[in-house]
């Protein structure tokens, strides 16, 4: 599981997309806990996308949970949460 | 070091002579490393070593890459890695050198001696640094004079040079890194160029279609294009890359060149974007996607079909004034492969569609607020009785007036001009 807080924006996002492409190159399944971000900005859902495309060339499980409505809000006006797998809770995904 | 006997006048003379010397030929526009090869032989004369070497590190390795050499056979070129030999020592340590008998000493390179076809006895080093940045150091072998030893005058001087040759060659470095600074410059603008030669030009009213583009920095993310088709329809798209900067404006490129050539022979606008989706992942960077919007409009009834991947609601203004946000209802093109695109049709009746980018919902306002969709709806209001092509122009001025922080781009594709006169071919 991985962890991410604060805003995600064009600072923060660069780290953020490191922590997330290290955690899908492990192999293991990967549940990203969005609880603790209620600001993302396009870079950090370019971020996303990146580790989500990695994730599945590499046949890695990966999922969003615990998403911050205003957050969700952004994931959903690009459609993108018919990309993503989105849990309510963290313990759905794991 | 021995106890140097005072130097004479006739020392300082010679030394300063040499020093005036070297400035002189730093100050002419003559190649660097010329100059450095030449100041480098009078010092190797002046101080009365058997050979010297001049060293630069070189930037991105922190190697140190010998530029010129005196002496029996040349070393220039030969590299020593960072912290290697005294050479390595004088420049790690930022401290001139002084070893009477390389042989006891544990740094000694004995590489360059197998180089230069020669033995080194004693050695005096000092590094050059200019702004507290070591560009590269001067090493001179086997004073010739007395028991071989160099003395303290000699050191001195030497400091005193290599400061100076250093003083050159960071200015050298700086004016290097200025022409490529200004190549760039160049190459981006000449992108920048091609970038615009993609946009559509603007037609005349009662032409119902006008965009404009304001690139945030010199290449944009964002695009629109705006094709005729048969049987009086028009084709036209917006886009807006994710990522800023010279990839996004690659992507760009390649997504509206991708347009152009789908536009024409899609049936319609979701199976253009279902095409032109399955072409970006094919060929995709990961983490790069098109928030887009397509769609077709059919001038003479007014008749719009519509598809959004992932972009910014689209805003339809009725002829009374009501607007509607269009929300989108896929992803954006170039995440998954075969992902379809649904599309809806609208009746224009008179009204006009705004598609825009993100950059000018959030570009700032006065207060410091992002501009958001309410700004663009009243800005709408505010200039509506302008034409087309004018209002569309003071829209995007108004709302990057201030602080825009990404590229912005609005088109409005407008049922106002019915039966206004020719409908386009």
């Amino acid at each position: 599981m991985v962890s991410l807080s604060g805003d995600i924006d064009l600072q923060q996002s660069p780290k953020a997309r490191e922590v997330l492409l290290a955690a899908v190159g492990q192999g293991d399944p990967v549940v990203v806990d969005l609880s603790g971000v209620d600001y993302i900005d396009s870079s950090g859902v370019a971020s996303l996308v990146e580790a989500f495309q990695l994730a599945k060339r590499g046949g890695v499980a990966f999922s969003l949970a615990a998403v911050h409505p205003s957050a969700l809000r952004v994931l959903q006006l690009a459609r993108l949460d018919r990309v993503f797998t989105i849990h309510e809770q963290v313990a759905d995904g794991l | 070091m021995s106890q140097a006997p005072a130097p004479d006048a006739d020392d300082y003379e010679g030394a300063f002579a040499l020093l005036a010397e070297m400035t002189q030929g730093f100050a002419r526009s003559a190649p660097l490393e010329e100059t450095l090869r030449s100041a480098l032989d009078s010092i190797v004369g002046h101080v009365g070593a058997e050979s010297g070497s001049l060293w630069l590190e070189e930037a991105a390795t922190k190697d140190l890459v010998c530029l010129a050499s005196v002496g029996k056979n040349t070393i220039a070129g030969m590299r020593l890695a960072a912290g290697e030999g005294i050479v390595g020592k004088a420049v790690r340590e930022r401290v001139c050198q002084a070893v009477f008998d390389v042989s006891q000493h544990p740094d000694f390179a004995q590489r360059i001696d197998d180089a230069s076809g020669e033995t080194t006895r004693s050695m005096l080093c000092s590094p050059m640094v200019f702004a507290d940045r070591v560009v590269g150091a001067i090493s001179l072998i086997n004073k010739r004079a007395g028991d071989g030893r160099f003395q303290e005058s000699d050191s001195s001087l030497l400091r005193v040079l290599a400061s100076s040759a250093g003083l050159a060659i960071a200015n050298a470095q700086l004016a290097t890194a200025q022409v490529e600074n200004e190549t760039v410059r160049r190459e981006v603008a000449l992108a920048a160029e091609i970038q615009r030669s993609l946009l559509p030009e603007r037609k005349p009213p009662p032409f119902p279609i006008c965009g404009v583009n304001h690139p945030a920095r010199t290449v944009s993310g964002d695009f629109f294009d705006i094709l005729p088709l048969s049987r009086g329809r028009i084709a036209f798209c917006l886009g807006d890359v994710s990522g800023k900067g010279m990839n996004a404006a690659l992507l760009m490129a390649k997504t509206a060149s991708l347009y152009r050539c789908l536009a024409r022979d899609a049936a319609s606008p979701g199976v253009l974007l279902a095409r032109l989706n399955d072409e970006l992942c094919e060929t995709a960077t990961l983490g790069m996607f098109v928030t887009m919007v397509a769609g077709v409009l059919d001038v003479s009834r007014g008749f719009l079909r519509l598809a959004n991947a992932g972009h910014e609601p689209p805003l339809l203004r009725s002829r009374a004034g009501e607007v509607v946000a269009l929300d989108a209802d896929a992803p954006p093109v170039g995440i998954i492969p075969g992902t379809p695109f649904p599309e809806r049709d609208a009746d224009l009746e008179g009204g006009v569609l705004y598609v825009f980018s993100d950059g000018l919902t959030e570009a700032g306002t006065a207060t410091g607020e992002a501009f958001g969709s309410e700004g663009l709806v009243s800005l709408i209001a505010r200039f509506a009785d302008l034409s087309l092509g004018e209002r569309v122009d003071a829209i995007a001025a108004e709302a990057g007036r201030l602080d825009l922080r990404d590229d912005l781009t609005l088109l409005a594709v407008s049922d106002e001009y019915r039966g206004d006169g020719d409908t386009p071919a």
